[in-house]
């Protein structure tokens, strides 16, 4: 007998984006179930990246509806979705280049007093505290992802798989309760892609929830628990690695050729 | 050099120092590409003018019509030209810094700062139009003789004073949770708005503070030249302020001072030092009038040009922030091959 199901955490109803008539997303339904790791996949053009971004805020939906955490936020800002819990990463690196890797790390992160201009403007005494906690937390992270030596280095000199790392990083600053990755492995050499998919493990071990859009088929199947597949916009289906191999247009439409 | 030269000096020294600390603010901290900054100078210096002055139809100012003419005891004026400095930068902000696209809002600033300049100009009731505001009363001026050295030099002392708490205040910004939250999203505007920060409301405020800083450096020249006019404000004095913060050194403060002592002072000294003929072995050239002011610009262009083409980060570059406790690089290396 397993348990009951969880109430889902993050919900996405009847979701369309539209670009000028063309259809990116077209009518995506999906529902994510906290603590596990949920793929997606499909073919290039799929739309995944897409409504990733709707998701996320980052695009606004066309129609449709997504709740987060049981309450609606489909038409909230990005700013306002990533302060609930919900932060995205993107499938382009997109470090703050002329800030230094802790710097990266630092502009993440929430509830420091000096992060306001009121609170700029009383000066360092009254937010120096918050720095200094936020700076530890920050060093914590760079030593699980073995890059405090570069703490120091302006982020826009890193490697793409640094870049990766950073990201991931900037995201956990915020303390997020459901983790939005659009490729997080694309361009990244191997041996990254392994100490990013044990890092992800060890997330989801902490319970935390994870939606990745991911390409390679291998990674998915190791890392999700379930996958949702999607083509020219739509779920075309949604289960286990296994059972989708089963499916016949599914095979047909993807995972192969 | 006399004293009236050396205040002449210092006094435009100060007043392009404090406008570059602001625009370094908005360009180079947080990316606001503000092409109509020289707007927020003058409407500052315009406040702090018909604040200052008696109403328009008193004797010796009845020949100008302008609105107000409050008669306002310094610094009330200094004080109302910052607010108004950033009253306007609302309105504006609101219009261009919410949808467009940075690049669109350089555009739509600048012509703000055109139609800005050619309404003032026209509409002649409201500011005097085109022949400008002048005869404007100089702080204190009942109090200590204008006509001094004395007043210069507390013409000087006011003007430093005035710089160093911008100075302050654009430090505290700069070096603050604040400062880097703005620094993010200059560099990427979308993954800030991701990290949970409103790229709207940080540029808003930056955009106020910057017009505050505008209105009062224009409060202090107005009160120093006694003139405001539609020509001192055209937009490619803005550009020069430009050319002084990049070649100063986006994004670093010190950078803005030292921009604004080459370019804006610099130059405006160095060309006055060119003879007005130039002997080549008998041949004399007689430059025609106009021809210096017109080769200032070509030069400003060939600065800015120059230096993003050669040293984009400027003379002081903005700071890379080491935190106390930072490892020593090479310590951790040999820490992980041993």
């Amino acid at each position: 007998m397993s348990a009951p199901p969880e109430k889902p955490i993050l919900v996405a109803q009847e979701v369309h984006r539209h670009f000028e008539g063309m259809r990116a997303v077209d009518g995506v339904s999906i529902e994510v179930v906290p603590g596990h790791i949920t793929g997606i996949i499909g073919p290039n053009g799929a739309g995944k990246s897409t409504f990733l971004a709707v998701l996320a805020g980052t695009l606004p939906a066309t129609s449709g509806t997504i709740i987060f955490d049981g309450s609606e936020i489909t038409r909230i800002p990005a700013y306002l979705r990533a302060r609930r819990g919900l932060v995205r990463t993107f499938q382009l690196p997109s470090e703050f280049a002329r800030l230094t890797v802790l710097e990266n790390l630092l502009v993440a992160a929430p509830g420091n007093r000096g992060d306001s201009l009121w609170g700029a403007l009383l000066g360092p005494r009254y937010w120096m505290a918050d720095e200094n906690r936020l700076v530890a937390q920050a060093r914590d992270l760079l030593k699980r992802f073995g890059m405090s030596a570069k703490e120091s280095d302006y982020a826009g000199i890193m490697s793409g798989g640094q870049k990766r790392l950073i990201e991931i990083m900037r995201a956990l600053m915020l303390r997020p309760r459901c983790l939005l990755l659009d490729e997080p492995m694309s361009g990244v050499h191997p041996r990254v892609v392994e100490e990013i998919q044990y890092y992800l493990q060890s997330l989801r071990a902490g319970g935390l929830t994870i939606l990745m859009v991911e390409h390679e088929l291998h990674l998915v199947e190791q890392l999700c628990d379930s996958v949702v597949v999607m083509a020219q916009g739509k779920v075309i289906g949604s289960g286990t690695m296994t059972s989708l191999r089963r499916q016949r247009e599914i095979v047909d439409a993807y995972l192969v050729g | 050099m006399n004293t009236y030269y050396a205040a002449n000096l210092l006094v435009y020294a100060a007043v392009d120092i404090i406008a570059c600390i602001a625009l370094n603010l908005q360009f180079g901290v947080s990316g606001i590409v503000n092409f109509s900054f020289i707007v927020f100078q003058a409407a500052g210096a315009y406040a702090a003018a018909v604040l200052s002055m008696p109403p328009d139809t008193a004797s010796g100012y009845d020949f100008q019509i302008y609105v107000g003419g409050f008669q306002l005891p310094f610094p009330l004026p200094w004080i109302g030209g910052a607010i108004a400095g950033g009253l306007l930068s609302i309105p504006v902000g609101f219009v261009v810094l919410r949808k467009l696209r940075s690049d669109y809002q350089a555009i739509a600033l600048l012509v703000t700062s055109i139609i800005a300049n050619t309404v003032i100009t026209n509409a002649r009731p409201f500011l005097n139009g085109a022949a400008g505001l002048a005869l404007v009363p100089q702080p204190l001026q009942d109090q200590i003789d204008p006509v001094s050295d004395s007043y210069q030099y507390f013409y000087i002392g006011l003007s430093a004073l005035s710089v160093v708490l911008v100075w302050f205040v654009a430090s505290r910004i700069v070096n603050s949770p604040f400062g880097r939250s703005l620094r993010a999203m200059r560099d990427n505007e979308v993954a800030a708005s991701a990290l949970g920060k409103n790229p709207v409301a940080l540029k808003m405020m930056i955009f106020i503070v910057g017009g505050v800083i505008a209105g009062l450096s224009g409060a202090i020249l107005v009160g120093f030249i006694q003139l405001w006019a539609p020509s001192v404000w055209l937009y490619p004095e803005t550009i020069i302020l430009f050319a002084a913060v990049i070649v100063g050194g986006r994004g670093n403060n010190l950078g803005a001072v030292l921009g604004a002592l080459l370019v804006p002072v610099g130059f405006e000294e160095v060309t006055r030092l060119l003879p007005n003929q130039f002997d080549l072995g008998g041949l004399v050239i007689t430059p025609q009038v106009g021809l210096i002011p017109a080769l200032q610009w070509v030069a400003i262009g060939l600065l800015i040009i120059g230096f993003l083409w050669f040293r984009p980060e400027g003379v002081r570059p903005e700071p890379r922030r080491v935190f106390e406790g930072s490892p020593d690089p090479s310590e951790v290396e040999l820490v992980s091959t041993a």
